[in-house]
């Protein structure tokens, strides 16, 4: 059951003349994965940075405000 | 059971399970990506008619059966949304339409590269390969109609009604293998006996792979749900102390 299947690392990349079709369907994997996993990340950090701006514009008109009645 | 039911659908509540949830969620998905993968890749003999074609397999099985789960989901998603209006519900939602159709996709392009070789064709219009193309169309239909209605509650209750009609396809994709005897296999029967054409050492990694993709898509999920509550909720005071403290 484990045994490797390929004699060499050339043969491996090879893929038995399948190169392309499996690993271009691995790299859409690969590329599919880091998508979906990345891109939340990046507007999580987008999101936390905007609503801060935000909560201090807020915070300053506020002040602001109360400050010349 | 109704508190319990409440608590639940509240994006604080969700958020804050969540939060605890991810290491363990995405260390899972981690190992057992890694250990699926390289057993895929390395352990798995070629098959003897389809050679080394076969490991193409430990990923599009896995995308195409999970990505049946995607409008189930959002269609029990809908009914909650509709039933009990919870927000919460709607959130899931239209998170998962863009994952559901990254998810089909993806079926659908490994499935093409695969039959590019071994069926001598990218594409044919059999019932599982063009119920799959409906399924795609679908969830960008869905994703649309929220992107086109301009208040939040009509486009949740549009987009909940499209997911239940749409659940329909479901059926049609799963059994259009048995309907339709095309070019796309059927399910194949597993042996746990070494004498079967399918043993252990074929579908093991292929169960390994199903639950490493079912973790990944959990865990998008999640992420792109936790974006959504903190801009959906952003005037509640907790997600504000969070935007403070961040």
């Amino acid at each position: 059951m484990f045994e490797i299947q390929f004699a060499s690392l050339g043969e491996f990349f090879s893929m038995g003349n399948y190169a392309f079709n499996v690993w271009s369907v691995y790299a859409l994997f690969a590329l599919f994965f880091v998508i979906n996993i990345y891109f939340p990340l990046v507007r999580r950090k987008q999101i936390l940075k905007e609503q801060k701006r935000r909560l201090l514009l807020n915070a300053e008109a506020e002040e602001s405000r109360t400050g010349s009645s | 059971m109704w508190t319990w039911f409440h608590q639940l659908g509240s994006p604080k509540w969700f958020y804050e399970l969540t939060g605890r949830w991810l290491p363990w969620l995405v260390a899972a998905m981690s190992l057992l990506l890694l250990v699926g993968i390289v057993w895929a890749l390395l352990f798995v003999p070629p098959d003897y008619q389809q050679g080394n074609t076969i490991r193409i397999m430990y990923i599009h099985v896995p995308f195409a059966s999970i990505s049946l789960a995607f409008f189930p989901l959002m269609a029990i998603a809908g009914t909650v949304t509709l039933v009990w209006k919870i927000k919460l519900a709607d959130m899931i939602a239209k998170t998962a339409a863009p994952l559901g159709a990254w998810f089909t996709a993806l079926a659908l392009a490994s499935g093409s590269i695969w039959g590019s070789d071994i069926w001598g064709t990218w594409w044919i219009w059999d019932g599982r390969l063009t119920s799959m193309l409906l399924q795609l169309f679908l969830l960008i239909g869905v994703i649309s109609l929220r992107s086109a209605l301009e208040d939040t509650d009509a486009a949740a209750k549009a987009c909940a009604v499209l997911s239940i009609v749409g659940c329909i396809n479901v059926f049609v994709i799963k059994y259009s293998v048995d309907w339709w005897n095309t070019l796309h296999q059927p399910a194949s029967p597993i042996t746990t006996s070494g004498e079967g054409p399918n043993g252990p050492e074929i579908w093991v990694p292929l169960v390994i792979m199903i639950f490493a993709i079912y973790l990944f898509f959990a865990v998008a999920l999640i992420l792109s749900t936790r974006n959504e509550i903190l801009q959906r909720e952003r005037r509640a005071q907790w997600v504000q102390d969070l935007v403070r403290t961040a």
